[in-house]
């Protein structure tokens, strides 16, 4: 099972893909969105965790273009901010949504019921 | 006049909520990356407990990163404590070089604007009477335009400049021949009500903000809380 996360905040995307790891998925990451379109370029992915808030290209238009890329991939959303508009744009966009922070189990939880839809 | 101190407390309120949003939304990251951290941290435990090697440096770096990101969560929660008590007195006595200081602090919690360096180059350290959360809302707004239109160098740098009558101001390092209009309304509402003004040479990508010692015939000095 391949997983790339997408998080400006390095420390956090990098420990996040390291405890995926060990919990027996193959993760990448990365902390830009130029980063995660060249990285879906390259390499198949199953799914992507994106954050939504981030510089440049937010979560939302990322999954838009990465979408165009690899049509087959999952998505979920994590976010800071909790908000009522993130929540209606994560169901919106048909994606699972979760407020940082969050328990990895959670992740994990949500990751197999995106992958099973 | 009336209408004018009603946009303006309107302004006053959404610019302390949506403030608030951004510092809560940064502390919930800090959160998360420490509960990744520590979660990290216990799992190595685990499994050096099933006989995986467990390398001491990896626990002294993930233990200094904790470290840090407390010491970062602190830092945010000081400024919002700081920003909190700029509603204690309506009008007051402020520093004007700690308030810029401390909105340059707060608009990049926006991750959208981190982007762009910005620096604080020389300037005075000057006390004016004036309305300190109007003058961060309006600090905001335009260190936000700043941010999202730099020059190539992608660098903003923001100066304080003192005479006996008024205080300057100045960002530079803006894009020129930015299109659409700025101040727009907001800014030149929040400038009217700190008797200051605010002029954007688009050609130089320059622009900066004149206050005066001490607001006068402004409509926010009516705005007094209720004892």
């Amino acid at each position: 099972m391949k997983v790339l996360l997408v998080d400006d905040e390095e420390k956090f995307v990098s420990r996040l893909a390291e405890r995926l790891e060990i919990r027996g998925f193959e993760a990448d990451w990365t902390t830009t969105s130029d980063g995660a379109l060249s990285k879906v370029e390259h390499n198949e992915y199953n799914i992507a965790v994106l954050d939504v808030k981030m510089p440049r290209l937010s979560g939302i238009d990322l999954k838009k273009r990465l979408e165009k890329l690899a049509p087959k991939m999952k998505f979920v959303f994590v976010s800071g901010h909790g908000s009522e508009e993130d929540y209606d744009i994560g169901i919106r966009e048909g994606a699972s949504y979760l407020i940082k922070p969050f328990k990895i189990e959670t992740l994990v939880e949500k990751i197999k019921e995106a992958l099973s839809a | 006049m009336e209408n004018t101190v009603g946009r303006i407390c309107a302004e006053g309120f959404s610019f302390f909520g949506m403030t608030n949003r951004l510092i809560s939304h940064e502390v919930k990251n800090v959160l998360a990356i420490i509960s990744e951290t520590s979660g990290l941290m216990y799992e190595l435990v685990e499994l050096s407990e099933k006989g995986m090697r467990l390398p001491p440096d990896k626990l002294r770096s993930l233990s200094g990163s904790m470290i840090e990101d407390v010491e970062r969560a602190n830092r945010i929660i000081r400024n919002m404590n700081t920003f909190a008590h700029s509603v204690d007195d309506f009008i007051r006595e402020v520093d004007i070089r700690e308030i810029v200081g401390l909105m340059m602090e707060v608009c990049p919690l926006d991750s959208a604007l981190r982007r762009t360096e910005l620096n604080l180059v020389g300037g005075d350290s000057r006390v004016i009477y004036t309305s300190p959360l109007f003058l961060e809302n309006l600090l905001f707004h335009v260190i936000n335009f700043s941010l999202r239109h730099p020059g190539p160098g992608k660098k903003i740098h923001i100066s304080i400049n003192s005479n006996e009558s008024r205080t300057r101001i100045a960002l530079t390092g803006l894009a020129s021949h930015i299109t659409g209009e700025f101040p727009t309304r907001k800014e030149a509402l929040l400038a009217e009500a700190l008797s200051a003004e605010i002029a954007f040479d688009t050609h130089r990508g320059e622009l900066h903000m004149d206050f005066p010692e001490r607001i006068e015939g402004s409509p926010i000095q009516s705005l007094l809380p209720i004892d």
